[in-house]
């Protein structure tokens, strides 16, 4: 039942964070209610519409209240109204997420595909020609800004050699194959940044599990060195890589706000732009704390599939 | 050693660094000599603090000198770098943007090193109900993305250079408490801090003299490895119009207005694309390098 | 001499272990199947290091015949494990194995191509590693890592593997292996998980076993009943045993033939009898007298200068000559002597004078001293404890420590380790109280909470008649100056950071005992005092040795003239030759200052030469008190009865009359019911024990005190561990 204890831990956890992410975007988009009308309706706005606004987004009175109220809409799923659209923010944030989610997860895929076989190579032949190769092409992937990778990718491969597309998005419903060719770019550009963690990560995992009394005794056994880095060592240097692809997960959906914007990708990263050119708080709001949901709870996964590979909290036992 | 003062302070209570202290501080400078990662990363840095520091002086023009009739010149002698679609040199308007990437890198760590120093070792050291609250915010303001909360905070501010350096202090502080935190609980149970308990040091003293200089090493890593990541915000806010405003030579900016201009005068993102490899390369080489110097229980052979 | 060539079969790296090829070893003796198992001949291992070539195994020869058992023994350093290792060939950069031949069953291991090695290492040769905690892959059930091992070497099919897996279990003791073969490591105890190592060795019927240290780990109790084992199967299945060791009470319980290891040298072998009553090298005679005895009572322990040289900074001439009471300037010039036979004996020496002095007689005083000065308890003790308990949660943070459970509905209790559970102990001025016990037993948790590091769940505290439990931090923080204490691990203890002086005088500057140049000289006056020399003062923790830093450790204690110091576990991490050193300057310094000592151990033969008093304690609680000779003589509680008769001791000749106890300490989260000790008790007579605390009673008049149903008679069946009036000739 340990396993069981563990995940509502974890749940209470979660709750708790969730509460101040609800705090830190309140406060932080609601810092002083006459600069919010100001924003919405420029700085030309009469005294009276400044007023009227403010009556009716309820911000003139105490802080608390507003949050309070805020935070009791946003509990019964009403996200508000989008200043700029006139649409229900949750229809909008529900049209565009899944095409958000898509790329991230696409993007992860090909970090991962990428990144672990090199991490493990890099920590065998450590410190010789294909560790150092591998660091590098780590390294620069993670020093280029994704936007830059992105360019870069649109002009070698579409605009020069006319590969791909140049951007933009196709349902899978209308035609898959389009959906996938539109996605090759923006997944690769994205995952080549993610590749540097997650190779990097499970580099130093593996030394360091390479490096422990067990390996050791498997190697004094007599196994092959095959079995040593493939059975023994890798099943327990990827249970800390899990946690890194999680979060490099969670990093990525903070890339699709550029990255949409480079490969004009309907998502909500361009959604959360414009809401921000527009000065569109409910939906500004709304898409903030989904993307934050979303990162909590691909790090809940993180522990849950962590526990689940570590017989230690799976299967608990009282040290 | 033979008969000198066996403390660190001369007649004069000055401080001065003992003996053992001056071989520690030789043991490091060689092996960060030896180091290749470090010291190619130093010599980047270090680069580009002097191009910073002589930017006006290696810049051939003014960076928003305007010249319509030799518009999107490709690179040539006058111009190494080619000019923009406003005739604008684009080699000094990269070398200006040195400045500006320095200015946001330093600037903004320097900010998040100092609250979140305090906040991880008060964290770490306290434990209990301290602990978790404070890990609670940290975590809180980690479950955005940083960009994402970069650009919030932006919203508010309204966009330009010093309200990216705030943005950016503010988002990046909850990674140096992070490690600040797991630095101190690392040492905190170690026996010297016991030791200090039972000498019957008070709390500050033995957070601020105890332990945080075993501390200071991962949190340099990070910090270095932070100015990184910082500089790279820096581009993407202003990439997307919500950092520095034009005409700053913003690295990130200009690869904004060169983007319609990709396919015709390919050297308007190229050249600041470069500009920010190089200078963000520089410095995770250095935080890298500084990691395995300072750490060396990954990589001990020389 | 010898060219390291890389041959054979690499790794997946493409790196290969070194190896030599020798053009001696194609030309090596016959293979004579009456012969040695093994041949170990000029073993030379080297390790790159950043301030040079370290050769930590240094032209080391000797045989090991079928069916016999071999200790390798030394202290830390001396080089014992690289060579075990470098026969395996399991050595691996920065090391490299540079010269030498080990003839196995009559082929040369270092030749082997790594393909070849691989076949013989844990079918041929077999490991049993030193740590039970981290030698088993945590991912990997205990049952796969033993079948694995058959399925590689022998070839069988995975359900046959299985089977044989299981009876290896069962052979080593397992309880319900067929049921626990798929368990994790870590729902093992440490015993239990060295006896999977065991199994894993013996799996396949290896001729030659290598147990590196294969109880260290352990606590005594458990350390008992491994050696046991160890020696029923090699007895069974007539394997032969290399046991490395730095205990030679292990040593004198186990092996048939020695071999000492004093850096990196192999300075004598000999068979087991024979080396304990006629050492031919000064350093086995050494070592043999540093180990306290328990029956005696000694003035000062006996000890030998110096430690240990640096392998880096070896002495010319032979390494032990700087410590050696015979040496001449012969032995200090003229370079490592070579191993000889020594005619008419079976064994062999590097000494160039062995045959001219005679070592048969231990250099210790044999005359009893008088033993420690009696204890005036007149006055008032200066520390008391009153049934002291510390309660932790158990796991971390708030939220770990609740547990769910789903009982018809769901219900959430808190847990917590019950780490100390009601002790009671008085210290009185100018005395040593130890308190005893294995690991988990919560002495450190009372040595913390009694001197409020740590806060007390229950039960009161007085230093001095000042209650210490109900001062406020201020106030404590004052009376910290006279309550000192010395840590177990004295690398960890001293800030890193700071230089020595610092340290130290840190703790004058804070109780304003001195400031400036009067600290600087009371500083360098201190570092005398503890055996250090005054320069030390600018050096930096980690240049100084294990035994130095502890000196430190000690004169930091001293610094602020305490009253008291609780010393915890000072010595456990120090080489035994080591040891004696400081309990040695402990006791000087308490004769000098007059001060109070709270000793904590686990290693109850040490314990008995350095306290007054002495309380033994079990899953939180003292299930004895009472001075030395009264712990150590009748009545006993039953488990003090198996913990003094647990320690091994070095004297072979000697049959002991062990107590092995059943099962494992419980835990502290769920202590048993009624007498903590009824789970494993030997005595145990029934019913009583599982619903009834035992109290605190007094057995004798001198305040001897045990907790136990048991009649003052039937405590009392065995002698005396000590000897007394009633008991001179003291044997278990």
């Amino acid at each position: 039942m340990s396993m069981f204890n563990y995940l509502v831990r974890r749940l209470g956890f979660l709750l708790v964070t969730l509460f101040f992410v609800t705090l830190i975007t309140f406060a932080v988009t609601n810092v002083l209610p006459g600069n919010v009308a100001l924003l919405i309706l420029g700085p030309n706005a009469s005294e009276q519409s400044l007023e009227a606004l403010q009556q009716q987004l309820g911000l003139n009175q105490p802080l608390y209240v507003q949050y309070l109220d805020w935070l009791a809409d946003l509990l019964r799923g009403e996200l508000g109204q989008s200043l700029r659209f006139g649409d229900p923010v949750l229809g909008l944030i529900a049209e565009k997420l899944p095409r958000s989610l898509l790329l991230a997860t696409a993007a992860t895929l090909v970090a991962v595909v990428l990144a672990i076989p090199l991490g493990i190579i890099s920590a065998v032949k450590q410190n010789e020609l294909p560790d150092l190769g591998a660091s590098l092409f780590g390294f620069v992937g993670v020093s280029i800004p994704i936007f830059l990778w992105g360019l870069v990718f649109i002009l070698v491969f579409a605009v020069w050699f006319d590969l791909f597309p140049t951007g933009g998005y196709v349902p899978p419903s209308e035609d898959p194959v389009a959906t996938l060719t539109h996605l090759v770019l923006p997944a690769a550009s994205m995952g080549f940044a993610l590749t540097a963690y997650i190779m990097r990560m499970t580099r130093s995992s593996m030394l360091e599990v390479l490096s422990e009394e067990y390996i050791s005794l498997a190697r004094a056994k007599g196994m092959t060195e095959r079995v040593v880095v493939l059975k023994h060592a890798l099943r327990n240097a990827v249970i800390p890589v899990i946690t890194v692809v999680a979060f490099q997960f969670a990093y990525a959906f903070g890339g699709v706000v550029v990255l949409e914007e480079v490969f004009f990708w309907p998502g909500i990263g361009r959604l959360t732009l414009t809401a921000i050119q527009s000065r569109d708080i409910p939906l500004l709001q709304g898409c903030i704390i989904v993307v934050a949901l979303i990162y909590m709870l691909s790090n809940l996964a993180a522990d849950v599939l962590y526990a689940y590979f570590d017989p230690r909290i799976r299967y608990g036992g009282d040290e | 050693m033979s008969g000198e003062s066996s403390d660190y302070t001369d007649s004069a209570n000055r401080y001065r660094p003992s003996d053992a202290q001056i071989e520690r501080l030789g043991r490091f400078s060689r092996r960060f000599r030896r180091n290749t990662k470090a010291m190619i990363g130093l010599l980047l840095v270090l680069g580009l603090v002097f191009v910073a520091a002589f930017a006006p002086l290696i810049a051939p023009y003014q960076i928003d000198t305007t010249n319509i009739e030799d518009r999107s010149e490709a690179p040539s002698l006058e111009h190494p770098f080619g000019t923009d679609d406003l005739g604008r040199d684009v080699f000094s308007r990269v070398v200006m943007g040195s400045r500006i990437s320095l200015y946001v890198g330093f600037g903004s760590i320097v900010g998040a090193l100092f609250v979140g120093t305090v906040v991880g070792l008060v964290a770490g050291y306290y434990g209990g109900m301290v602990d978790e609250v404070l890990m609670r915010l940290m975590d809180a303001a980690m479950s955005f993305p940083p960009i994402l909360l970069a650009l919030t905070v932006m919203v508010v501010l309204g966009p330009n250079l010093n309200n990216v350096v705030l943005a950016l202090a503010f988002v990046y502080t909850p990674y140096i408490a992070r490690v600040g935190r797991s630095a101190t609980l690392s040492e905190r149970n170690e026996a010297y801090v016991e030791s200090a308990v039972s000498r019957g040091e008070t709390d500050s003293q033995i957070i601020f003299s105890e332990v945080l200089p075993n501390t200071m090493a991962p949190l340099l890593v990070q910090a270095s490895l932070n100015i990184a990541f910082a500089i790279l915000s820096e581009a993407s806010l202003s990439f997307l119009g919500l950092g520095a405003q034009p005409p700053t030579p913003s690295w990130g900016l200009m690869i904004n207005s060169g983007r319609g201009f990709m396919e015709s005068a390919p050297w308007m993102i190229l050249a600041p694309g470069i500009a920010i490899a190089i200078t963000v390369i520089g410095f995770n080489l250095l935080g890298d390098g500084l990691r395995d110097v300072l750490d060396p229980k990954v990589d001990a052979i020389e | 001499m010898s060219r390291t060539q890389h041959s054979g079969e690499g790794r997946i790296d493409g790196s290969s272990t070194g190896t030599t090829r020798e053009s001696d070893a194609a030309a090596g003796d016959p293979v004579d199947p009456d012969g040695p198992l093994l041949q170990v001949r000029d073993l030379r291992t080297e390790f790159r290091t950043e301030s040079g070539r370290v050769v930590a195994t240094n032209e080391v020869s000797f045989d090991l015949d079928r069916g016999e058992t071999m200790g390798l023994v030394g202290e830390s350093g001396a080089g014992k494990s690289v060579t075990a290792r470098s026969i395996m060939r399991l050595i691996d950069s920065p090391g490299e194995i540079t010269g030498g031949r080990v003839v196995f069953d009559g082929e040369d291991l270092l030749a082997m191509t790594e393909r070849e090695m691989r076949g013989v290492r844990g079918n041929r040769i077999a490991l049993v590693p030193q740590d039970p905690m981290t030698a088993l892959n945590p991912v990997l059930s205990v049952g796969e890592q033993i079948v694995e091992t058959i399925t590689h070497h022998q070839g069988k099919g995975r359900k046959e593997a299985r089977e044989q897996a299981i009876e290896a279990m069962r052979e080593v003791g397992i309880p319900d292996a067929a049921d626990r073969i798929d368990d994790y490591p870590h729902e093992f105890s440490g015993g239990m998980r060295q006896r999977v190592l065991i199994a894993i060795g013996l799996s396949c019927q290896p001729d030659l076993i290598i147990a590196d240290e294969p109880t260290t780990a352990l606590d005594v109790t458990t350390q008992a009943k491994i050696l046991d084992l160890l020696n029923d199967l090699q007895e069974e299945r007539g394997m032969a045993v290399l046991m490395i060791t730095h205990n030679l009470g292990v040593v004198a319980q186990t092996c048939d033939t020695v071999g000492v290891m004093y850096a990196g040298n192999l300075v004598e072998t000999a068979p087991l009898d024979d080396l304990f009553e006629r050492p031919n090298h000064p350093y086995t005679r050494g070592l043999i007298d540093s180990i306290p005895q328990t029956e005696r009572t000694y003035d000062e322990l006996p000890t030998m200068d110096g430690s240990m040289p640096d392998l880096l900074d070896l002495p010319e001439g032979c390494n032990f000559a700087p410590r050696c009471p015979h040496a001449t300037e012969a032995c200090r010039t003229g370079g490592d002597p070579d191993l000889e036979d020594i005619p008419g004996t079976d064994a062999r020496a590097a000494c160039i004078r062995t045959d001219e002095i005679d070592l048969s007689e231990s250099t210790a005083d044999p005359v009893d001293g008088t033993g420690r000065d009696a204890v005036d308890r007149s006055g008032e003790p200066l520390f008391e404890v009153e049934n002291l308990k510390k309660h932790f949660s158990a796991g971390e943070g708030l939220l770990d420590s609740l547990s769910i459970s789903w009982d018809g509905g769901p219900s959430i209790d808190r847990r917590s380790v019950k780490a100390v559970d009601g002790i009671s102990f008085d210290v009185y001025p100018g005395e040593t109280v130890g308190l005893v016990g294995e690991s988990g037993c919560g002495k450190s948790t009372v040595a913390r909470t009694a001197l409020r590091l740590l806060e007390p769940t229950d039960g009161e505290v007085y230093f001095d008649g000042e209650p210490l439990h109900e001062l406020g931090s201020t106030e404590v923080r004052s009376l910290r100056r006279e309550m000192q204490m010395v840590f177990q691990d004295p690398g960890s203890s001293l800030n890193p950071r700071k230089t020595v002086g610092r340290i130290v005088g840190r703790a004058m500057e804070r109780h304003d005992i001195a400031t400036g140049e009067e600290k600087r000289e009371r500083v360098r006056e201190l570092l005398e005092r503890v055996g250090l020399s005054a320069d030390a003062a600018t050096k930096y923790p980690h240049e100084f040795s294990g035994g130095q830093q502890q000196r430190v450790a000690i004169a930091h204690a001293l610094a602020v003239e305490p009253r008291l110091i609780v010393c915890d576990e000072p010595v456990s991490a120090l080489d035994v030759s080591v040891q004696a050193q400081i309990l040695n300057l402990l006791n000087e310094i308490q004769a000098e200052y007059g001060l109070a000592y709270l000793f904590i151990s686990h290693n109850i033969g040490v314990v008995r030469h350095i306290c007054d008093r002495l309380a033994v304690m079990y899953l939180g609680k003292a299930v004895e008190f009472g001075t030395v000779e009264d712990v150590f003589s009748p009545p006993f509680h039953p488990y003090t009865e198996s913990l003094l008769s647990a320690v091994p001791h070095p004297d072979p000749t000697r049959e002991t009359d062990r107590i092995l106890l059943e099962g494992t300490v419980p835990s502290p989260v769920d202590p048993p019911s009624g007498c903590p000790f009824q789970t494993r008790c030997p005595r145990k007579i029934g019913d009583r024990c599982e619903t009834e605390v035992p109290e605190l009673e007094a057995v004798g008049d001198d305040g001897h005190v045990v907790s136990c149903h048991l009649s003052v008679e039937e405590m009392s069946q065995r002698e005396s561990f000590v000897a007394t009036e009633e008991n001179p000739a003291a044997s278990d």
